[in-house]
Formats: structure tokens, C-alpha cells, sequence
């Protein structure tokens, strides 16, 4: 895959960091293992791009040991003429992507995480999105079937003045019963990770910082209840009908929805140092390894992409040491950083891995 | 793959021709074409014939819009099926599906296709008005509604299942046993026939 033609490679327990120059394929390395995690790569939405020029397909399989016992993962892309198709196997048999997702628990880092605090909404909601879809096989479910409805609806209204009544509703009806299940889902998620990462956040600044995370959900409810949040939904989407059909666009609904990090009471994004936004999103980080760490009964693989050279060694140690005890970690970096210790240490050029000290 | 300038014209044009059709890529293609060179010219003659029967003799039916020789279709005239039931199919090749589980014994509408706006196919795109003005006609006993349980199908089944309701005494939809997102011409017979028996009322 990328500019591999060929790799095999057996990690060490504990932490593997791979060392090189840009453009060597240290990236690639650490999206190949996140996509027998997540099936996704973390990095590109044409995935078509994961298949090495000249080549037809690109092939990713492994083992893993997990809670379960061994299992093997595998990932096939077929380059087609219109992008790209993926195959899933788990012990050699070939599943759907649903029953693929989440035997492997990955909690990866990568540079355009730093923008979780400064970022659009977007990467918030994409940041809830691919850690929940992970955790709950029925969120991602949920997730499709809002997306599908979300892009039929806004189809409709882009293309006539006058949508069919009768089909709005059909799609609001999809909105709301997915939708609902995507608001409670997120916001338990953040309930528990804003705790973490309060308290990884208040351990780095000795007390002295309170970091707070809010889900602000785009249809406000009363009682996190199925029934209130559907029938706040109901009400939003009937309200705002009206404005939906003069703007020929979706308004309404979790495709909208945002997280609010504060730092003692005042948001971060207006009012914090490029420093204190930057340990918020670590904090928000080693959070999420926590949380999933903790429901999930084990230790996922963390994979850190290119973000230890973007830190400073002392906040690059206390994510680390935030973090844990993960078992087994992926990290690439342009140079060896300080802060590790105990590390397996394998150094990349032109696409070859070479174990031992660069 | 060999590029366009090394082998005979005629080759490569067929080569181009079937890499046109769903499923098949150039490498199949291929291998058909070279298939055929190696058959006796009779037998590539009646596939070539075959092909063009389809496009002039087969056309659709004025009642079901199902495809067929004679207008209206050997379903829509055999006596022996039950006119008081209309099962409403996407496409034709649903039918085919539907026929070969034998299960069931009542007539067909074909709808062209189901309600997706991000494919600009709405209501109007489709054989609807045509469906609505069979049932006021017809009076039928019951709809079933067939079509493939992933988002479009399910949209469109509930969409008709609004409109028609007020119109025939008993609307249902199969009950699936088939994987969700799968296809109806997909699904194995016993499958399917379970899908029809086991119906119900929406
Ligand atoms: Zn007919």
C-alpha cells in the first residue's frame, strides 16, 4: 500500500517508534495499522489513494491479540473505476464492515487533532464520530442511516422550490430516530471523557486549571430520554421547516452539533494561549484512550502520528505518562524525541524498516 | 493489459464494447472476446442475434411495465393469477427474482427504479401516477410492497404505503429475513418465498 510494495513487520510490546525523514513512509506505516482498527484511514477520504501507483489493490492484514484471544485482521482495497472497493476479513472470513469495526480498538493522534479546540465544529463532531463509531457497532449504524437520510433531504430541497411534503417527512422521520440515538450516544461519550480529561488536565496544572467539556447539541432537550429528545427534535424540525425550504438547506439535527471546551469557565477557542489550547487537546486525548480503555475492558493501540515532533518535551512526557498504561504504541517521529524511554526503535528510509537505534 | 496499437481492430473494439456492460472489467472482457474467436462463427452469430432480439422485439408492458414480447404481458392475461394482488417491484429483473421462488401467484407493477433525490429520481421520475390510477382501475385486495430493504427502498415502500393505503383495503411489505442493504435478485429462493408468506400489513 502507499509506497510499500511489500512490508512485514513484528512489533514490540510496549512502544515502537519509527524514525525518518519526511516522505518516507512512516505515515503510511501507522495508517496501514489504524486501518485494520478502524477500517478508515485517518488521513484521506480518497482511499483510492492507499493502493501504490501502477498497482490494482492494496493489502493489509495482521494479528492481534486482544481480550478474545488472537485474531486476524484483514483489509483489501480493489482500485475500481470509480475509486475504490474494500474487502474485510477477521480470521480469514470475509464480514461486513459493521462486524469488522471495533475488533480492534485503536486511539489514534495525528496533526490535525492540535485543531480539535481552534478547529471548525466539523472536526469536533468527526473527532465524536469515528471514537464512538469504534466503540458501538449500533452508532455507526445509526450514523450511516442519518448521513443517507441527511444527503436525501438536502437533495430534495436543493432541487425544488416546492419539495414533495410527503417525502420531507419521510427523511425527517429517519433524522429524528437516528439522530436521537447519535445525541444520546454523544453525549454519555462526553460526560465521561470531559470527566478524564478534567482530571489528567488537573493533574498537569496541579489544580490551578479546571478544563470542562459541554456537548452542545443543535437540538437543545430537556431529559436525556429517547421520547424528550425525539419529540425536541419534532418540534425544531417543524419550527424550522419553513427556513429550510427558503435556504435549501438542512438546519436542523446533529450534523450541526458541537463540543464547548472551556478552561476555567472561559472557551479556549476565543480566549486561550495557543500552550493552553494545545494540553487541552492532549487532555481531550489521553481522555479518549481512557474512556475507551475503560468500556471496553482493554488497553486499545495508540497510534501517534508525526504529533510528538509538534510538542514540546515536557508536554510530549506528560502525554505520555497521561496516557499510561497503554500496551502497545505506534509512534513516528522525524527525530528519536527525548521523552521516550524503553522504546523499540526502527528507523525508516525509502520505505524499508530497519529495527534498531537511527 | 496489451495497449489499444497491438492488437486487430475488431478485437479491440469488441474488447471496448463489452467493458461497457455492468460487472465486467477489461480483463473479462478480454477473456470473452478470446473465447469467441475460438467458437465456430454459428454460435457468435445467435449470441449477436440474441443480443438484438432484446433491443427490437422486447419492449414494456402497457398495464405492469414489466418487460415483455406481447403487450400486455403473459402475466398480466394468464387468467390463472390472482388480479386482486399487485406486488410493486423497482425493476423488472425483481420479477425474475419473485417468479422463481414460485411462491407467488398474483400480477406485477413495475416502478423504473426507487425514490433517491441525490439521484434526481423523485415520485414523478417513476411509475407512480401510473400505480395510483391500476389501483383506482383494478381495485385490488392487496399491495405488497417489494422492494429491496436498504434507505432508498425502505423510503420508497413507506412513501407508497401512505399514498395507497387510503386507496386499497390491505398494503404489506415482505418480511425480510433478507440482510439488510442485500438485493432482492440476490436473496436464494427459500429466502425470498419466506419473505413472501411471511408478509405484513403496514
Ligand atoms: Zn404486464
Amino acid at each position: 500500500m502507499r509506497n510499500y510494495a511489500h512490508l512485514e513487520l513484528q512489533p514490540a510490546p510496549g512502544l515502537n517508534v519509527f524514525v525518518g525523514a519526511n516522505a518516507q513512509g512512516k505515515s503510511n506505516l501507522l495508517e496501514a495499522i489504524s486501518l485494520l482498527g478502524t477500517g478508515k484511514s485517518f488521513r484521506t477520504n480518497r482511499e483510492r489513494d492507499l493502493i501504490r501507483d501502477g498497482f490494482e489493490l492494496a493489502t493489509i492484514s495482521g494479528e492481534a491479540h486482544v481480550k478474545a484471544g488472537a485474531i486476524r485482521l484483514g483489509c483489501t482495497l480493489t482500485a475500481t473505476p470509480r475509486g475504490s472497493r474494500k474487502l474485510y476479513t477477521v480470521n480469514g472470513r470475509s464480514v461486513r464492515y459493521a462486524t469488522f469495526l471495533g475488533s480492534l480498538r485503536v486511539v489514534s493522534f495525528v496533526p490535525a487533532d492540535l485543531h480539535l479546540v481552534d478547529g471548525p465544529p466539523s472536526v469536533r463532531r468527526s473527532f465524536l464520530n469515528s471514537a464512538l463509531a469504534q466503540e458501538q457497532k449500533s452508532y455507526y449504524r445509526e450514523l450511516a442511516r442519518y448521513q443517507k437520510a441527511l444527503s436525501q433531504k438536502t437533495a430534495l430541497l436543493r432541487a425544488e422550490a416546492a419539495p414533495d411534503p410527503e417525502l420531507l417527512k419521510i427523511y425527517d422521520e429517519t433524522l429524528v430516530t437516528s439522530g436521537t440515538a447519535l445525541m444520546i450516544a454523544r453525549n454519555h461519550f462526553v460526560r465521561a471523557l470531559g470527566a478524564a480529561a478534567s482530571k489528567v488536565h488537573a493533574r498537569w496544572s496541579d489544580g490551578r486549571e479546571h478544563l470542562e467539556l459541554t456537548y452542545r447539541p443543535n437540538v437543545q432537550f430537556e431529559a436525556e430520554t429517547e421520547d424528550s429528545i425525539a419529540g425536541s427534535f419534532e418540534e425544531r424540525l417543524r419550527a424550522g421547516a419553513e427556513m429550510e425550504r427558503l435556504r435549501r438547506v438542512a438546519l436542523v439535527g446533529p450534523h450541526r452539533d458541537d463540543l464547548a471546551l472551556d478552561l476555567d469557565g472561559r472557551s479556549l477557542a476565543a480566549f486561550g494561549s495557543q500552550g493552553q489550547q494545545r494540553t487541552a487537546v492532549l487532555a481531550v486525548k489521553v481522555g479518549e484512550y481512557a474512556v475507551m480503555h475503560e468500556r471496553s475492558g482493554e488497553a486499545p493501540l495508540l497510534l501517534l502520528d508525526d504529533v510528538l515532533s509538534e510538542l514540546d518535551p515536557q508536554r510530549a512526557r506528560a502525554f505520555l505518562e497521561g496516557v499510561g498504561e497503554f500496551e502497545q504504541a505506534f509512534i513516528t517521529a522525524t527525530q528519536l524525541p527525548g521523552a521516550l524511554s524503553l522504546a523499540s526503535v526502527y528507523e525508516i528510509r525509502d520505505a524499508r524498516v530497519i529495527p534498531g537505534p537511527s | 493489459m496489451p495497449s489499444s496499437g497491438s492488437i486487430a481492430g475488431p478485437v479491440q473494439a469488441l474488447i471496448n464494447e463489452l467493458s461497457k456492460l455492468p460487472t465486467i472489467g477489461p480483463k473479462t472482457a478480454a477473456r470473452l472476446v478470446f473465447y469467441l474467436l475460438n467458437r465456430p462463427r454459428n454460435e457468435a452469430q445467435s449470441l449477436a442475434e440474441a443480443i438484438l432480439a432484446v433491443k427490437d422485439r422486447v419492449r414494456l408492458c402497457s398495464n405492469c411495465f414489466s418487460i415483455t414480447e406481447e403487450d400486455p404481458c403473459p402475466i398480466c392475461t394468464d387468467e390463472r393469477r390472482d388480479a386482486t394482488i399487485i406486488c410493486v417491484v423497482a425493476e423488472a429483473k425483481d420479477i425474475f427474482a419473485l417468479e422463481r421462488t414460485g411462491a407467488y401467484k398474483g400480477r406485477y407493477h413495475v416502478l423504473g427504479g426507487l425514490i433517491s433525490p441525490m439521484d434526481g429520481i423523485g415520485p414523478a421520475q417513476l411509475r407512480v401516477k401510473e400505480l395510483v390510477d391500476r389501483v383506482g382501475r383494478e381495485n385490488p385486495h392487496e399491495i405488497i410492497l417489494a422492494t429491496n430493504p436498504n434507505a432508498e427502498g425502505e423510503a420508497t415502500a413507506v412513501y407508497l404505503s401512505r399514498l395507497l393505503t387510503p386507496l386499497a383495503s390491505a398494503v404489506t411489505r415482505l418480511a425480510y429475513g433478507l440482510p439488510i442493504g442485500g438485493d432482492l435478485d440476490y436473496a436464494d429462493e427459500v429466502t425470498l418465498a419466506k419473505a413472501i408468506e411471511g408478509r405484513r400489513t403496514l
